[in-house]
């Protein structure tokens, strides 16, 4: 089947496969319409959300390092996209991650009050981040903190699916499939065919 | 009360079941179809323009359900409309993925839609370069039936003049994107054709049918039928003639033979009430999918058909060949960072494409025989999955994400199979469907000539990339698994002589006079092209085939 784009295989090799059943009482950052527009089962939004799987410590970590990883700067990030909740959701869904996040967030937790004897969330943005950068950049790697590195790729993973597929995500990258268009979208640069000759990129 | 007899019984409402559908109840025969699942509705069944964060999980289907899933095509939008109740085996071995939409329209309601003719250089492979036989039809007979369809379901390209790529009649093409005039002189560099695919998708209203609006949601159903499915295109044609019975939620089990061993009905399961039903015709049509098909053949066991009917000559099931799909090369062009973000994604992957180049002059120039095509992809798609290949996190990530958003590049190679005789499927022995139907078995491993294309397109897919000013990130280091391609073909293979095929050259079985077979079943392997067309084109020969046999008389015995 041509046509088939690798962006979603992509992405479902990353979620994974096989879950338990959760009873889901609804997001409080991101609203769905619930499956299908007609079967009327939509979703009251509570006030507050409730972890479905992380406790209320782990489910805090998961928000700031979601937030670490995607910060709000000139543009929102991945707090204001409520990315922690996908997270959790998913993950109470998907049986054969929830190991790794669990034993993840305690490895962080313990590497924390082993080198800087505080937890996670009581360190400064700078410790935070500090202790986070050998796990997720390739040339500050340090032996020893495989299993760190391989939880930081998880919960990165999830984070970039989460905040992508939000809506405050496809605005930050102006996602076209926000549009439509009435006729075929052409290159607005054919005079220019190997486009060596575009205005300089402002970013 | 008398039974009722129609003229024929047709198993299946995808491509060659709609197209047979369609021609025979225009013919003004009596025509009771069969589908294995229900009728979509569009509104309920598609994506009809519902965002990821409308959706519980953002598109990608609840986790646990994905485990009996096919893969990407198959997700939270579409999951209802994929049978996920009948399963298959496979031998020790074999990888398989068996995606079947068994709602009303088949796969035609998700397809890929590129629509490309076979061509001599398919038909009369065996001759080139000696593998295997050739089809028993050339494509001076085939092309009428090509152009016939190209205008029913309108595709959008250009003239190409290309020898492994026949022309034929085409809407405006789509227009090129940046990266298709970068990759386009990349290709030019290497010698690789890089041109507008035949993408059936409506770039102008067409036969009553509206034209596109590009949101580039194909593959989770057209709400409008901007480009061609049997629901949209053919079936409301063929109710409105009321020569149509259509019943869904009838699952096929086995053709009926009357005394003499021809074939006088099928016998279905009904899934709603999960009795046994059968419906009686004067001539069947088996187009329910190339392995469903050859399941119901098989399955098909009487005195006179032991081995299933329209079996004698042991082939049913046999000779199964498959694209192998994968991405060959993937990265990004650095000319198009940072720059504005680009509707790329309006038709999926098949706006242009690179056509078969490998072999064309001389058949053994490469180190494989035949040839493979090349989809390229890329540009701002709806979902970053470039992201996970970058580097680090926070605001220097989150704006690295941003920046390359127009510019990563994938390239998915549709390379055919041979032939062989280890591919094959079968009935398992002792696994049986919920209603009692034995289930296919598969028998499938990649062959050397298919890998040496896999390899070959690495090389190639790099080298034009490279020659675009592009960056390589990576080369394919799998292909995806067998099937995932929904492109199988051969197990009721045609040709002339009985001994050894299915059917004859149109379609019909050699043993069953009154037994048809409309699906890609029949083709004698898979080419580099997609079968979607194909089907149409030998569908419509073959149900005027047999319309000119029920005028002869032939088919009139009840």
């Amino acid at each position: 089947m041509a046509g088939q784009g690798v962006q979603r295989r992509e992405v479902l090799r990353i979620l994974g496969t096989a879950a338990a059943a959760a009873h889901f009482p609804g997001f409080s950052k991101w609203g769905f319409a619930c499956g299908h527009i007609g079967n009327r089962t939509f979703e009251i939004k509570p006030a507050a959300y409730r972890p479905q799987f992380f406790t209320p410590s782990e489910y805090a970590t998961v928000e700031r390092l979601a937030d670490l990883i995607i910060p709000g700067d000139a543009t929102p990030g991945a707090k204001e996209a409520g990315v922690a909740e996908f997270i959790d959701f998913m993950v109470a869904n998907t049986a054969d991650v929830q190991h790794r996040f669990r034993m993840g967030l305690a490895w962080l937790n313990a590497r924390s009050e082993q080198t800087l004897g505080k937890r996670f969330l009581e360190l400064t943005a700078e410790q935070q981040n500090a202790l986070l950068e050998p796990l997720g950049f390739k040339d500050k790697a340090r032996p020893g903190e495989e299993d760190g590195r391989a939880f930081f790729a998880l919960m990165r993973d999830h984070t970039v699916i989460g905040f992508y597929t939000s809506e405050i995500g496809y605005k930050e990258l102006d996602n076209p499939a926000l549009r439509f268009y009435s006729e075929s979208p052409e290159c607005p640069h054919k005079d220019d065919p190997e486009h060596r000759h575009l205005p300089p990129p402002n970013l | 009360m008398a039974k009722t007899i129609y003229d024929v019984i047709v198993i299946g409402t995808g491509a060659g079941g709609g197209m047979t559908i369609k021609t025979l109840c225009e013919a003004g025969l009596r025509v009771c179809a069969l589908n294995a699942g229900r009728r979509l509705d569009p509104e309920q069944d598609f994506r009809f323009h519902r965002m990821p964060w409308d959706m519980k999980f953002r598109g990608f289907d609840d986790p646990k359900r994905r485990a009996t899933s096919y893969g990407y095509m198959d997700n939270e939008y579409t999951h209802a409309a994929w049978d996920h109740e009948i399963p298959f085996t496979v031998a020790p071995g074999t990888q398989w993925m068996w995606p079947r939409c068994n709602a009303v329209g088949g796969k035609t309601n998700f397809w890929g839609r590129s629509s490309a003719r076979f061509g001599d250089i398919d038909f009369r492979a065996a001759s080139l370069d000696g593998y295997d036989v050739d089809w028993p039809v050339t494509y001076s007979e085939i092309d009428p039936y090509y152009t016939r369809v190209e205008k029913m379901i309108g595709v959008a390209s250009t003239v190409q003049h290309r020898p492994s790529n026949p022309d034929g009649t085409y809407l405006p093409p789509f227009k090129f994107r940046c990266l298709d005039f970068i990759w386009q002189a990349g290709c030019d560099r290497v010698g690789i054709p890089y041109l507008p695919d035949r993408c059936a998708q409506l770039t102008q209203p067409h036969q009553g049918h509206p034209a596109c609006h590009y949101c580039g949601e194909c593959t989770t159903g057209c709400d409008v039928g901007a480009f061609f499915s049997t629901p949209y295109f053919f079936l409301p044609t063929a109710e409105a003639t009321k020569n149509l019975e259509l019943r869904t939620d009838a699952l096929a089990k086995n053709i009926l033979v009357d005394e003499n061993g021809q074939a006088s009905g099928v016998a279905y399961m009904d899934r709603k009430t999960k009795q046994e039903v059968e419906v009686y015709g004067r001539a069947v049509v088996v187009a329910a999918g190339c392995i469903e098909s050859a399941r119901i053949l098989l399955n098909s066991k009487s005195r006179h058909w032991p081995n299933g009917v329209a079996n004698s000559s042991g082939q049913v099931g046999r000779n199964l060949c498959d694209h192998l799909y994968g991405e060959s090369a993937r990265g990004y062009l650095p000319q198009l960072i940072a720059q504005p973000s680009f509707p790329d994604h309006v038709a999926d992957s098949t706006i242009a494409w690179m056509p078969r180049w490998q072999n064309l002059k001389d058949p053994h120039r490469e180190k494989f025989i035949r040839g493979y095509s090349v989809y390229p992809d890329g540009g701002c798609t709806e979902f970053p999955w470039y992201a996970r290949h970058l580097d680090g996190f926070g605001s220097s990530f989150k704006r690295e994400v941003k920046r390359r958003y127009p510019s990563p590049v994938s390239f998915g190679i549709q390379a055919p199979t041979l032939r062989s005789a280890n591919n094959y499927m079968d009935l398992d022995p002792e696994v049986k469907d919920p209603y009692g139907i034995p289930v296919a078995r598969m028998h499938f491993a990649w062959d050397d000539n298919v890998l040496k294309m896999w390899e070959h397109s690495k090389q190639a897919c790099a080298d034009a990339l490279r020659a675009a000013g592009g960056v390589v990130e990576g080369v394919g280091h799998s292909p995806e698994i067998p099937g995932s391609s929904l492109h199988e073909t051969g197990t009721c293979r045609m040709g002339n002589d009985p001994g050894q095929f299915v059917t004859n050259r149109f379609g019909q079985t050699h043993d069953v006079p009154n037994l048809y077979v409309c699906d890609a079943s029949v083709f004698l392997n898979c080419t580099d092209k997609t079968t979607t067309i194909s089907i149409l084109a030998f569908s419509l020969r073959t149900s005027e085939h047999l319309i000119d046999n029920f005028r002869r008389g032939e088919h009139t015995a009840a």
